[in-house]
């Protein structure tokens, strides 16, 4: 490929790529995020093309592998254009009736569509499905329109223009002024302004100086960075490039967990792709600025997401954070100035350079402007990738978008900012989604996990389980965090197996104020987060674990107990073949029954899925009761 | 007493010659071999030991490979035509492992490497006196009884597994091993070749494995030069070992650090640090459960429960068999599917008891298809 050496060499090729591709042309596109190949849709491509080769399609059709769609659970999602007919969940088998229905009747399949939860009808074209109508795709839009292998795509839709403009009609000043004015803030959790964290950087006098791409989404119900930079890794390389030049680096990395393989090949081929174009590397478009980037990858610590942490992982020591006497953006990789930003951060760069600060400010609320992206989980009918401008309310999001809780379950909660966040009762899902009315209400932005929680979900398991992740992966360098969060872990193990005392509660709190004063980092003194707000909201949740040794929410093991009861059990058997560990077996006392031996039982819950919706003869019960029964 | 003098006045035979231009050498061999009760005499080159060989017939010559003049290897070659009962040992410098895989297949029966304990020399020696007596005894009868079983005696034998392990420990040196190490590893393997050399499998496993310590080394070695031989590339080093390896061994780990010149405790404090990092081998499958917020509020226990019940292992340990290793990991970001499992490449949403039982089933027959490939 040749190297495009001005701005008009880019320019010119967008337009032959332009001019190639008719955008009236039928295009068959299928989502290759990782929630979609889990579901084979590797499959369905191959499938595509066999079947479109064999019914003489070539030449009239053509296909395209494209990052995450969003609507991860529904997957495999295809999406035909320019209708843009969305059809989830298909399977290989299904390829060949699309293809004749159609490709080439012009018939829909509606058995694929999506069903509307509330009336049943089907919906035909994507941006009419509830859960895409409600967002704002800005960054997201992009996944759907380039396959990440091909920087062509890319550059096709516009892409590395607002590069071009950044090195040719802005200087340095410029670029930082633009981003100020955007009030774009920083996306990995903290906010801060991102205009700032450039221009101290800027400002150092010391070279060289580093930029960083941090993509160790660590946050567990997270996947928003991983989606990106799988889907459009190009969006994220153009902001970085631009982030160096206003920032006065040559030298970037890129850090990326382990647990992404595909992020990381992706990655991998846009900057070897940039390079061939003359992207990155040397004399970038002939402006005489050079810039080169690697890739690090992350081993699996949560804690080296934190950026002094991240840079000793890059200098290739224990990835531990350090006391910040004096900022990472002066003194930062190998004692040099470096500047770090998040993957959706960088990914919105590109788009104010384009668009201009002013549009950008026309999206969001007063102190949080643009879009964020959010990972839509837990219990909620459409999970997966959202984008949402900034003040949406919390209940739009669960509801509109995500389309409610399941099964008919009642809300209790939601959870976002991760292990650092807290959780919102139903009360509050009135709050607009922005970085400091989230704070206000009690939890945090966070980088975008949003975890939905229905009324079979224990507030205090939820608190043990941040508690236990965060024990885990405290570094333990400083007293506070290492040995408070054990003595909370201890106490809410204690709590959730029976064994809790009056008192407790005070006690976790207590900690939890010790932590937020004295732990080193953000890690620490965001730990108690979870439980206090755990706390606030669901208080009678503790004290009936406490006090009546009872889990509201049947989900501590240690306070629940599974029984067959003998006058519904119809002696079908189907418990007995789910059981892992034989733990069931028949009597016949009758009739024929199942009963479970208390003894073998380990409390998975396969036998109560198992037992058929009919029947239920399986029940839950509470752990005291069995004991009272049975004594 | 050693009369710093060449040869033995006044005797006409000795069981031992030794033959070294460090005079040192010969003091201490003499008096080690005469107070133990063999007759030794020293010459302080190859062309005075060659005559005191000559006329005094010994069962044993012990010389230096390096010296001026007339060789040791020259000497070797020697012997052999003057007598072919006589049992040569070597002496070799540093690390010079393959003058002594030269020397073994010209004749020498052992070799001590500098500097040695009089333990290694006597033991040597009489294992030396030894094997004369049998050559003696074998050259006295009239007709060899069975050509095969002569050619496959124990001492042959002994010689061939030493010849082999020495071959492959000049192809670890190749790989520029640190010469001291070496001369441990060296003298440790020499150990082993001779107390067990009748244990031919147990050699052939050891075999076997320092063929796999090679093959472990070749591929950091690879994996090293990939990122460069950068030091703050440890991690990334670390990383793609462990992927390619499934562990990281120790001798890894050392390898590692001389490489980049990073001390072995700090290799040790990462690899402890990092989750994705494994100081243990693991089973065949590594079997991941996310469990993430998500994974976890949608059931990622019970599925945790439910596979450890399967496998009969806890998260963190491998089957008996070395087919599954359990793992927990902090959220896989594939949080829409959750819960969810990850096996090798392979993503599983919401897997049913049932279907966990045919996926462990067939990954278990594989293993044992493979196994049976193996054998045949």
């Amino acid at each position: 490929m040749p190297r495009l050496k001005s701005p008009d060499d880019l320019r010119e090729l967008k337009q032959k790529l332009n001019r190639e591709c008719d955008p009236r042309r039928t295009c068959v596109t299928i989502c290759s995020g990782t929630g979609c190949i889990a579901c084979h849709s590797q499959n369905v491509v191959a499938e595509f093309q066999r079947e479109i080769a064999e019914k003489g399609l070539k030449g009239k059709v053509s296909l395209r592998r494209t990052g995450c769609y969003g609507l991860c659970e529904r997957g495999p999602i295809v999406v035909i254009l320019p209708e843009r007919i969305c059809y989830l969940g298909t399977k290989a088998e299904d390829v060949s009736e699309i293809v004749t229905e159609t490709l080439i009747k012009g018939r829909y399949v509606d058995r694929l569509l999506y069903e509307d939860l509330e009336t049943g009808q089907r919906i035909v074209r994507l941006d009419d499905i509830p859960f895409y109508k409600n967002q704002e795709r800005l960054l997201l839009e992009a996944n759907s329109l380039v396959d990440p292998k091909k920087i062509e795509d890319y550059i096709a839709i516009g892409g590395y223009s607002a590069l071009a403009k950044a090195l040719f009609e802005m200087n340095a000043e410029d670029v930082i002024e633009e981003i100020d004015k955007a009030k774009l803030r920083g996306r990995g959790g903290g906010g801060f302004p991102t205009g700032k964290k450039w221009r101290t950087t800027r400002d150092v006098p010391d070279e060289p100086k580093y930029v960083i791409v941090n993509a160790d989404e660590g946050d567990p119900g997270a996947y928003m960075d991983r989606s990106v930079l799988e889907g459009n890794p190009h969006s994220v390389l153009e902001g970085l490039v631009i982030g160096a030049y206003a920032i006065g680096s040559q030298k970037g990395h890129i850090y990326v967990r382990q647990e992404y393989p595909l992020a990381v090949e992706n990655t991998e081929i846009a900057i070897r792709q940039a390079e061939e174009y003359g992207l990155i590397g040397k004399d970038i478009l002939g402006s005489g600025f050079s810039f080169t980037v690697d890739i690090q990858r992350g081993a699996g610590a949560f804690v080296s997401g934190e950026s002094s942490a991240l840079m000793s992982a890059i200098e290739g020591k224990v990835g531990e954070p350090k006391p910040k006497y004096v900022h990472t953006a002066v003194r930062g990789l190998w004692d040099k100035p470096t500047c770090l930003n998040n993957v959706e951060t960088f990914a919105n760069v590109p788009l104010i350079i384009n668009n201009g600060s002013d549009w950008y400010n026309k999206i969001g609320t007063d102190n949080s402007k643009g879009t964020k992206i959010f990972s839509l989980v837990g219990k909620v009918n459409n999970t997966g990738l959202v984008e949402i401008p900034m003040g949406m309310t919390l209940r739009k999001i669960v509801y509109d978008i995500g389309g409610g809780v399941p099964k008919g379950k009642k809300f209790k909660a939601v959870q976002t900012g991760g292990p650092s966040g807290g959780v919102l009762p139903e009360s509050m899902l009135d709050t607009p989604v922005d970085f400091d009315r989230l704070e206000k209400a009690g939890s945090m932005m966070g980088s975008g996990g949003m975890i939905v929680m229905d009324e079979e979900t224990c507030m205090v398991d939820t608190a043990r389980y941040y508690t236990d992740f965060l024990a885990h992966e405290s570094c333990g360098k400083c007293v506070p965090c290492r040995e408070g969060l054990r003595q909370m872990l201890r106490i809410l193990d204690n709590i959730t197996s029976g064994k809790g005392r009056e008192g407790d509660i005070e006690l976790l709190e207590e900690l939890s104020e010790f932590l937020q004063e004295a732990a080193l980092c953000a890690l620490g003194s965001t730990a108690p987060n979870p439980v206090l707000s755990t706390i606030t909201h669901f208080r009678d949740e503790y004290e009936a674990h406490i006090r009546d040794k009872c889990c509201p929410a049947g989900v501590c093991k240690e306070l629940i107990a599974y029984q067959i009861d003998a006058d519904t059990c119809i002696g079908c058997g189907t418990c007995a073949k789910s059981c892992p560990v034989d733990a069931i077996s028949e009597i016949d006392d009758e009739k024929s029954v199942y009963v479970i031996d208390q003894g073998k039982c380990i409390k998975c819950g396969n036998c109560i899925d198992a037992c058929p919706p009919k029947v239920k003869a399986v029940k839950k019960i509470s752990a005291s009761v069995l004991l009272e029964s049975a004594g | 007493m050693y009369l710093n003098k060449q040869g033995n006045p006044g005797a006409e035979t000795a069981d031992v010659v030794v033959i070294d231009d460090e005079l040192s050498i010969c003091e201490g061999c003499y008096q080690t071999l005469e107070a133990d009760g063999y007759q030794a005499t020293t010459a302080h080159d190859g062309r005075r030991g060659l005559e005191l060989i000559e006329t005094m017939h010994p069962k044993v010559v012990v010389v230096d490979l390096k010296m001026p003049g007339i060789t040791g290897m020259e000497v070797l070659a020697e012997v052999s035509k003057i007598d072919p009962t006589i049992v040569s040992i070597v002496i070799t410098g540093y690390g010079s492992v393959d003058s002594a895989v030269e020397s073994m297949k010209i004749g020498a029966f052992d070799y001590l490497t500098k500097p040695f304990g009089p333990e290694r020399l006597l033991e040597s020696v009489k294992r030396g006196m030894m094997l004369n007596e049998e050559r003696r005894a074998a050259a006295q009868l009239p007709v060899a009884p069975e050509a095969g079983e002569a050619a496959e005696g124990p001492a042959l034998d002994q010689q061939t597994v030493a010849l082999r392990s020495l071959e492959l420990l000049g192809q670890y040196y190749s790989l520029g091993l640190d010469k001291r190490d070496f001369l441990g590893e060296l003298t440790h393997l020499e150990a082993e070749a001779r107390f067990h050399a009748e244990t031919l499998g147990r050699i052939r496993e050891r075999e076997k494995t320092l063929h796999d310590v090679l093959e472990n080394l070749r591929v950091t070695d690879e994996v090293i030069a990939l990122y460069g031989y950068e030091k703050s590339a440890v991690l990334q080093v670390m990383l793609e070992v462990q992927r390619r390896l499934n562990w990281l061994p120790r001798h890894v780990l050392k390898w590692i650090s001389r490489r980049l010149k990073v001390s072995l405790g700090r290799l040790y404090t990462i690899a402890n640090f990092y989750e994705a990092l494994s100081l243990e081998p693991s089973g065949a499958h590594l079997i991941e459960i996310c469990t993430g917020t998500a994974c976890h509020v949608r059931g990622a226990t019970r599925l945790n429960t439910t596979v450890s019940a399967l496998l009969g292992i806890q998260p963190g340990q491998t089957d008996s068999d070395m087919i599954f290793t359990l793992k927990n990991v902090h959220c896989l970001g594939c949080c829409a599917l959750a819960p969810v499992m990850k096996i090798g490449e392979q993503y599983y949403s919401k897997p049913t008891m049932k279907e966990l039982e045919g996926i462990f089933d067939s990954l278990r027959r594989e293993k044992q298809n493979h196994a049976t490939v193996e054998v045949a």
